[in-house]
């Protein structure tokens, strides 16, 4: 019965959680303290507590962003194709694919304002008319980044909470019913006074759908600004118009990847099994094996051109990248996001949890070393080519980076605990109209 | 008035007015020390400076100090003085630090408690008193080199009241084999000062005339008029450089022999220009081109000895010199008060000859530069050192007393040259138990006079009563005593010159010992702006390394940074080693400087201390030594660390590189209306010698980082000198800001915290950055540095702030301003004055610094401008000229070296 099959869902926050997940919250918790000691440390000892120098001015701050914002973004692209297409896998996963997005971007906002050197003062590149008669300067990359990341911070907010206000006042009525008072009431706020009727139906099908078609644009801009600021300066491996490809094309394993493995763990860990079925795996292992060959296009691409056609300053810059200090890198982010997935075309690997979680991992791991190759390694050879002291991350940037992915994981087991995993109204919606129901 | 309201920035201006105001009516200056008289005029109380002498060497560099609120914060080459001619080494420009030194000694110390400072004049009155009677019996006067007519007059009336009392002079670093070979060519201690002003030929056999020295500015100033005269003559002099020890001269020659031993080449240059009196002779398969290029340019040649060089060598080009009929070697009187050896050997002797009860040691540390001395100095009945730290020397001693900063005292000095000058106090005394050389020796005499009285006494001797205070004030003022360069000696070669060919060195690797650039023997390893200031030829900091050529590495397994056990003669030490290109095969350099003990905070341990190993009998050069891999790593800290793959333009005489339209660009351009202000820059003058860098760190309150810092690559230097070197030639490229037209770091800031002014400056607005760093990431010059930590509160030493120039808070980009405040000082006074800002009256600390005048800075919308004569040279370039940024900073090409004479 589909009413039974919507209760085991919603029953999954309500229910008492098992020791599995209190650990994995400890651990989280412990990740974020560990955030907190690094935030803490940078802002009263400064920027000089990282590894960065001259002329590797950004190290993990930027590395990390950059990461963040792809897996935001590939999950986020994930679940508005799904949305847009009124897909049957949406029913499964879109939810969390959506807290994911969200969760990435909360992890990637820190770091635009803590890389600054003077972080407290981050509300000047807003535009807003300050004492100073100053505005920010709008030529600049950074400003347009200002607009894309607080765009993509709302933007995608809204998307989340929209598909998320059926389903609210599902929790709520239960809530009530169970007679948790003050938890119906929360509910009941977030659910903004849903009750079901056929014009709340119409209406939010509109704005779902609206908010997904407006995400689809902003995902490639969010992107494509972060790559702007790389393309727009004169370094000469940065200064190429293939780079806002390179930066969305192999974002695209990093959020995928993710998607996988959070899917492959809620299918297992909370047994789960019905809602996100071997079809839904095998499309998301396809889509993330998909993502990885577009990468391998792309690198290909990439070589050519860098090593091949462009002037002689990138193709030097390009050779140092791939072949200098950083080349391991290069090549394990190639192995990573564009070979490593590419196992994923196979069931037998797709399907099953204990291969796909690590390849998912993996490639969200490739794309962030990929990043690490971009923002150091493409700054190896600047337009002086003067060898100088290589850049090498501090504790403090591996507490940054570790206390945010503890960050996100915090956030996704907050939002397993205290809503829906899956969607439960499209659920019912999809039971409804299947022909075995 | 009217209705509305001022505005912030009014608001701010007229706060800014009246507290201007009020800290003007409140300031009554502050208390005199020494006579403002030099420029006093100019810039008036607040902005005196102060003309006075600073001694390398015992030998002086006249310069001027500019002074804010009774402390000296910059000091500036005075033109007057012929080792100086406006120019600055190293040496002076961190002299200012030394003098706010925060671990300078600071208390008379008996047995390393403090005393008061009458305990010390009564025990010197003891002293005297035992000695007296026995005529000084016992007594040893341990001195740096000294030429200071009153020092020199006040240590021989002690050793005519004490005569059998000794002195020696001491500095590890004496030519003492110069002084020996002149003995042996001339039958006398002759000094040579080479003009290059004349020279056409100049051959320099170990000789670093280019290099740090008493003589360097004036030997460099003259040295590039002559090539910039050669050039414009389209006839290059020629400077030729014979050496193991890779030096600024050696970067610089047209031709460089790389050479374990120089005596065999030079012997063979000697044979091949049949110089009369040879004991034997020598081939040498480059000597017969550099003997022809000698010969070509007949008495315009010169053949320079250096001080690490055997007598033989030394006495080989003095013969050479004479048998060329050398008109650019010009003899003169040795500077020194009593000329004679001064190495360790010299001292050893001194300490192990005749019972030593009381030994004085002024001035210098030949425990800490000369390590094999500690023994024999310690447990004297009486011992006294005065020095500037409690210092190796200080722990052997039972007494230490704080020494007077140069800048601090009264004195005199000689230059190299023997032109004598009047040292005077330019700053608040800042350790008042501190004396002079000059106040302990008076004590020692039982005078009452002290500092000023004594140096007066000495010229009043010498000038007579009469009209005697206007000549002294006219000598303050000036710098420089007029008239009293050594007279021109013409002294005969002597017939058995040739002491002969010296005994062949140990076969095996050869250990040559060389002073570091910039700490000397150690005696500045306690100021960090040496240490941190990268080594012309190595790009190291804090620290040093054993250098070895590229061959020997590779044959011993070694590469840059692999730490060694050094071996010679029974003693080790281990040390990391740096493969340089420039190093002769057969040979390893130990530079001398590093690992001091009792170094202070910034001194100790930074490297190794070679002269651990330096026997003082063979103080240069000894072997074999080994080198034997320890397995660690030891890493070498350097700025630079590699050769960058592009080196600067090098242009055949009279050839040009044709100059760049500028290319389409999406920002409108800008008329200037008024100054356009740009710099060119020679890279046919620079010789690389680090003053510009130096000079830019003090004026514009650039923070020291440290050892750490500098390895992750976070040095502050607003102008680095980046190095190419290949093969055949050496390139230094001072890089400041270039100052750019279509500047890419402004459109990137997103906060607009770098911005172009009105007369082309790019400028950085300190207190609007939020330091994102992008500005960095696109400068093609990589010129702009970050604030990673608060350097500039934790650094402290405030009184040596230039106060015109802002401190860089945590968090924020800095860069060259092109001196902007220099800028504002010249508008304001041109404003005052009704009429424009003159050319040349803007001069950046770099060019002001600069030996060679390499740097020129100007009004480039002022045809007639020196800076817009220099960029319309054919040979005037923009660094990265393709990226269009339209630098305001250019650069004229290097000139290849003519012929040389050689096959090759």
């Amino acid at each position: 019965m589909s009413r039974a099959d919507a209760r085991t869902i919603s029953g999954v926050p309500l229910a008492r959680f098992g020791l599995a997940w209190w650990l994995a919250f400890g651990a989280a918790a412990g990740g974020v303290v560990l955030l907190g000691v690094a935030i803490a440390v940078l802002l009263w000892r400064g920027t000089g507590v990282w590894g960065t120098n001259i002329p590797y001015v950004w190290g993990f701050d930027l590395i990390n962003y950059v990461w963040w914002i792809g897996v935001a973004n590939a999950a986020s692209l994930f679940a508005v194709i799904l949305v847009l297409r009124r897909h049957g896998l949406r029913t499964a996963v879109n939810r969390f694919a959506e807290a994911a997005a969200l969760a990435a971007v909360v992890a990637a906002a820190l770091y635009p304002i803590l890389h600054l050197g003077r972080p407290w003062l981050f509300h000047w590149v807003f535009p807003y008319p300050a004492t100073t008669q100053f505005w920010p300067q709008f030529r600049s990359t950074l400003i347009w980044d200002f607009w894309g990341i607080t765009s993509h911070v709302l933007v995608t907010g809204l998307f989340w909470t929209i598909g998320l206000i059926p389903d609210l006042a599902t929790m709520r009525e239960r809530a009530a019913a169970r007679g948790r008072r003050v938890l119906a009431l929360a509910y009941g706020i977030g659910a903004l006074g849903w009750r079901g009727s056929m014009a709340h139906w119409a209406r939010h099908q509109l704005a779902y759908r609206l908010v997904a078609a407006l995400l689809l644009p902003l995902l490639l801009a969010a992107q494509t600004v972060v790559a702007l600021e790389f393309a727009t300066t004169v370094m000469p491996d940065w200064h190429q118009a293939r780079l806002p490809l390179h930066v969305v094309v192999t974002g695209l394993p990093s959020g995928l990847g993710v998607v996988l493995a959070l899917a492959a763990l809620l299918r297992e860990g909370l047994g789960l099994h019905r809602e996100i079925d071997d079809g839904d795996m095998r499309l998301l292992s396809r889509l993330t094996a998909a993502a990885a060959t577009a990468c391998l296009w792309i690198y290909a691409e990439e070589l050519l051109f860098g090593l091949v056609l462009e002037g002689p300053e990138t193709r030097a810059a390009m050779a140092i990248r791939a072949f200098g200090t950083y080349a391991a890198i290069y090549w394990a982010a190639v192995v990573l996001t564009a070979l490593l997935p590419l196992l994923l075309w196979s069931d037998r690997i797709g399907l099953g949890a204990w291969t796909a979680v690590p390849i998912g991992l993996l490639a969200a791991a490739g794309v962030w070393l990929d990043r690490f190759s971009l923002v150091v390694a493409g700054a190896e050879r600047s337009n002086l080519p003067l060898p100088r002291p290589p850049y090498g991350p501090s504790g403090w940037e591996w507490g940054l980076f570790l206390g945010t992915i503890a960050l996100f994981a915090l956030l996704m087991l907050v939002f397993a605990r205290l809503v829906p995993v899956v969607s439960m109204y499209e659920m019912r919606h999809e039971e409804a109209e299947s022909p075995a129901a | 008035m009217t209705d509305t309201p001022p505005d912030r920035r009014e608001v701010l201006r007229l706060a800014a007015a009246s507290l201007a105001l009020a800290a003007a009516g409140c300031d009554s200056g502050p208390d005199e020390f020494g006579h403002p008289l030099h420029g006093a005029a100019e810039g008036g109380g607040e902005a005196a400076s102060f003309a006075t002498v600073l001694e390398l060497g015992g030998l002086g560099r006249g310069v001027l100090v500019r002074r804010r609120g009774g402390h000296a914060i910059k000091l500036e080459g005075n033109p007057d003085h012929p080792a100086s001619l406006g120019a600055t080494d190293v040496f002076a420009e961190a002299a200012v630090l030394s003098l706010h030194d925060p671990a300078r000694s600071r208390r008379v110390r008996e047995g390393g408690r403090p005393r008061p400072p009458a305990a010390l004049d009564a025990a010197l009155a003891s002293v005297r008193a035992e000695l007296l009677p026995r005529g000084g019996a016992g007594l040893l006067l341990v001195t740096g080199p000294i030429a200071s007519p009153t020092t020199a007059r006040l240590i021989r009336a002690v050793l005519q009241d004490f005569p059998a009392a000794r002195w020696q002079q001491h500095d590890p670093l004496a030519d003492d084999a110069g002084l020996e070979g002149a003995t042996r060519a001339f039958g006398q201690p002759v000094a040579t000062l080479p003009d290059f002003a004349l020279a056409r030929c100049v051959l320099a056999l170990g000789a670093d005339p280019l290099g740090p020295g008493p003589a360097q500015l004036r030997l460099a100033r003259d040295w590039s008029h002559a090539r910039a005269e050669g050039r414009d003559r389209g006839d290059l002099p020629v400077l030729m450089v014979a050496e193991a020890t890779p030096t600024l001269t050696g970067a610089r020659a047209d031709r460089r022999l790389a050479m374990r031993e120089v005596e065999p080449f030079t012997r063979a240059i000697a044979t091949a220009l049949r110089v009369p009196g040879l004991a034997d002779t020598g081939t040498h398969p480059e000597a017969a081109p550099v003997a022809k290029a000698l010969l070509r340019a007949g008495e315009a040649a010169v053949v320079l000895a250096g001080p690490s060089q055997p007598v033989a060598v030394q006495a080989l080009a003095h013969a050479i010199n004479a048998t060329l009929g050398s008109t650019v070697m010009r003899h003169v009187e040795p500077p020194f008060a009593r000329p004679g050896p001064m190495g360790d050997s010299a001292l050893a002797a001194a300490l192990a000859a005749g019972a030593v009860t009381h030994l004085l040691v002024l001035g210098v540390n030949p425990a800490g530069t000369a390590p094999a001395l500690r023994g024999t100095m310690a447990q004297r009945p009486f011992s006294l050192h005065l020095g500037a730290h409690v210092d190796e020397t200080a722990h052997l001693c039972r007494w230490h007393a704080p020494l007077a900063h140069e800048l601090e005292g009264w004195g005199d000095t000689r230059a190299f040259d023997g032109t004598a000058a009047i040292r005077q106090p330019a700053t608040t005394p800042l350790v008042p138990e501190a004396r002079g050389l000059d106040d302990v020796l008076a004590a020692l005499l039982g005078l009452a006079e002290r500092g000023e009285a004594l140096v007066r006494a000495t010229w009043q001797a010498s000038w007579g009563e009469a009209g005697f205070e206007p000549r002294w004030r006219a000598a303050l003022e000036a710098g420089v005593v007029e008239g009293t360069e050594s007279p021109a000696l013409r002294p005969a070669l002597r017939a058995d010159w040739d002491p002969g060919p010296p005994a062949p060195p140990p076969s095996g690797l050869l250990a040559i010992f060389a002073p570091d650039p910039h700490l000397l023997d150690g005696r500045f390893a306690e100021n960090a702006w040496l240490q941190e200031l990268p080594r012309p030829l190595t790009k190291t900091a804090w620290g040093n390394a054993v250098l070895v050529a590229p061959a020997d590495a590779a044959a011993l397994g070694l590469t840059a940074g692999d730490e060694v056990l050094v071996e010679l003669a029974g003693r080790s030490l281990k040390a990391p080693v740096l493969p340089l290109p420039a190093q002769p095969s057969g040979c390893v350099t130990l530079p001398l400087g590093g690992g001091r003990e009792a170094g202070g905070e910034v001194g100790t341990a930074r490297g190794f201390d070679a002269a651990l190993l330096r026997d003082p009998a063979s103080p240069w050069a000894a072997g074999p030594v080994t080198l034997r891999r320890t397995g660690q790593r030891a890493a070498i800290i350097a700025t630079q660390t590699g050769m960058p793959a592009d080196p600067p333009p090098v242009l055949a005489p009279g050839e040009s590189i044709p100059p760049r339209a500028p290319g389409p660009s999406l920002y409108p351009g800008w008329t200037y209306e008024g100054q356009a202000w740009g710099m060119a820059i020679d890279l046919d003058s620079c010789i690389g010698c680090n003053a510009c860098a130096i000079a830019c760190q003090a004026e514009n309150n650039t923070p020291v980082v440290g050892p750490q810092e500098v390895a992750r690559g976070r040095e502050m230097h607003w102008l680095r000198i980046d190095l190419h070197q290949a093969e055949d030639h050496t390139i230094f490229q001072p890089v400041p800001c270039m100052h750019c037209e279509k500047a890419p770091c402004e459109v990137v800031c997103p906060v607009n915290a770098t911005v172009h002014d009105d007369q082309g400056l790019n400028l950085m607005v300190y207190p609007r950055c939020i330091g994102t760093r992008t500005c960095s990431n696109n400068c093609p010059y990589k010129v702009r540095r970050f604030n990673w930590f608060d350097y500039a509160r934790s650094e402290g030493g405030l009184a040596l702030r230039n106060p015109d120039v802002p401190v860089r808070p945590r968090g924020v980009i800095e860069k060259c301003t092109y001196c902007q405040h220099r800028i504002a000082t010249a508008r304001t006074q041109a404003r005052l004055e009704g009429r424009p800002v003159r050319d040349g009256e803007v001069e950046t600390a770099c060019q002001r610094a600069c030996p060679t005048q390499a740097i020129t800075f100007g009004d480039v919308n002022d045809p007639a401008s020196a800076v817009s004569r220099a960029k319309e040279e054919g040979r005037n370039y923009a660094l990265l000229g393709e990226l269009d940024t339209r630098p305001r900073t250019t650069y004229l090409a290097r000139i290849a070296p003519g012929d040389t004479g050689s096959a090759g």
